[in-house]
């Protein structure tokens, strides 16, 4: 069953509608139906209409890499129900996820900070539809709109609280609660119970080993909190599984909102 | 004769265009940071921000259970206080004085109106914001990778880099809660710096000895932030020519 994991299922998540309507987010909802990102819905809707036209939808396929460490960011993308993590490379090799980017928030924050060059790898862990844009025009619009530099800062400052957290979280809690912590918070942003996932995968992202990840992940199985198989998981015992998490999955989520 | 003191001793109100720095001086306020002083909890809403020139100040993230892990260290090189002009009502972690010494304080709402007309503080503050997320990445990775030794040797030369001098006023006690590990292990891995000859440690003051040996014995973290950092503060970073 285990080796089941470390198969890559390419199937873009689905969206459950259940899921959906009980999210809030709802003076965004309005017009970010249309990219799912609600970064790009808390522009007014004139500059939206404006963003729009500037933004291409793009496909992102499961272990697709946006950016290594060290390239130039040509594009920045904003993810609608697909997900992106960003991993810190430790010794050239260890890797350890340092924050996770789906619908909230924007891949290529650099940037908008004012440096083209991105000193993380982007990697999409939650394949399915995103909005990109062009880094030159994106610099444009960001230079003419106050309200999407605030929308950009205040994603920026949510993604650093996550970076914080992370560091943290690494420091104190066990593999068990860190795997639980990860689980929902791909889901928040996939907004789905059932996601690929592969064990090399979330050895990477925790920077734990394989065996480690193995222990945690049987260890939730067998308390029925999560199923896994075929490269797929399915969180079946949401409020179990916050539980099982350690508290940093509620400070951030109390943050990021 | 020139002041005993001036905000340019912070390398970001120094990197200030003449008008731009004129503009802000007279909203500047120096004081003294002491050892321990907590400048923001988390959670907190803050009135200042803070320019460090010979104090440093370690951002610390606060588990429910208040245990604490520093997620980055700030000095003359940078603020205190990103949160605030980045929209974030309050400040996601613990800033507290890990060297004492001064600092530059404005208003809050002072520096978010500079930062709000988009010109060269704005520019700064935000590559000094990537350079903060840079720190802060590392750490985490740090915190997961490295052994308790590797990162004191990492937080002594981050500090060292931020000092004047090569003594620090520190004790066990607060290492071990910004490294966030038990005290046993940094008087473990304190004593084997000491051992080596590239420390020496007394009364709550440590001094570096033998600084070429840390940078030999630290993990790569310490360069790739210190690389990051000057990189970013240089004023040299070429922005949209990096875009091809």
């Amino acid at each position: 069953m285990n080796e089941n994991l470390q198969t890559p299922l390419l199937a873009p998540s689905v969206v459950s509608p259940s899921l959906q309507s009980d999210r809030a987010g709802a003076r965004q909802a309005a017009h970010a139906e249309s990219t799912g990102n609600s970064l790009l819905g808390a522009v007014p809707r004139k500059e939206y209409q404006r963003l729009l036209t500037l933004l291409e939808p793009v496909t992102l396929t499961f272990g697709e890499v946006l950016f290594e460490p060290g390239d130039a960011i040509r594009h920045v993308y904003f993810p609608g129900v697909s997900l992106v993590s960003l991993l810190t490379l430790v010794d050239n090799h260890l890797a350890l996820e340092v924050g996770l980017v789906g619908r909230e928030g924007m891949v290529g924050i650099p940037l908008a900070l004012g440096v083209g060059v991105s000193s993380i790898r982007a990697l999409v862990q939650g394949a399915g539809v995103a909005m990109r844009m062009k880094s030159a025009q994106f610099l444009k619009e960001l230079g003419q709109s106050l309200p999407l530099q605030r929308a950009v800062h205040r994603y920026t400052h949510a993604l650093m609280a996550q970076i914080a957290q992370t560091a943290a979280c690494n420091r104190f809690h066990v593999v068990e609660e860190r795997l639980a912590r990860w689980l929902l918070m791909t889901r928040d942003r996939v907004q789905s119970n059932d996601f690929p996932m592969t064990q090399e995968f979330l050895s990477h992202m925790l920077g734990v080993r394989r065996v480690g990840v193995t222990k945690a992940a049987g260890e939730l199985q067998k308390r029925k909190l999560i199923e896994y198989s075929r490269g797929n998981i399915s969180i079946i015992d949401q409020h179990g599984l916050e539980d099982a998490a350690c508290s940093c999955y509620r400070a951030v989520r109390t943050l990021s909102a | 004769m020139p002041a005993p003191y001036t905000p340019k001793e912070n390398h970001l109100l120094a990197a200030l265009p003449a008008a731009d720095y004129k503009r802000l001086l007279p909203k500047l306020e120096h004081l003294p940071l002491i050892l321990g002083q907590v400048l923001y909890e988390s959670g907190g809403e803050q009135e200042y921000v803070y320019f460090p020139t010979d104090s440093i100040v370690s951002l610390l993230y606060v588990m429910q259970n208040g245990s604490s892990a520093e997620i980055a260290v700030v000095g003359n090189e940078g603020l205190i206080g990103i949160a605030l002009f980045m929209g974030g009502e309050t400040t996601p972690s613990r800033a507290v004085v890990q060297s004492a010494g001064h600092a530059y304080r404005c208003r809050n709402s002072v520096l978010i109106r500079e930062f709000e007309r988009g010109g060269p503080l704005q520019r700064l503050l935000l590559h000094y914001t990537l350079a903060l997320i840079a720190q802060m990445s590392q750490t985490a990775a740090c915190n997961r990778h490295h052994t308790v030794e590797q990162q004191l040797c990492r937080w002594l030369l981050l500090s060292l880099d931020r000092l004047p001098s090569n003594e620090l006023t520190m004790t066990q006690e607060l290492i071990a809660n910004m490294l966030g590990v038990r005290r046993e292990g940094v008087t473990e891995a304190a004593g084997h710096l000491q051992a080596a000859g590239l420390i020496q440690y007394s009364r709550g003051r440590i001094t570096v000895l033998d600084r070429a040996k840390l940078e030999a014995r630290v993990c790569e973290c310490y360069a790739v932030v210190k690389r990051e950092s000057d990189r970013l503060l240089s004023g040299k970073t070429p922005i949209v020519e990096m875009i091809s």
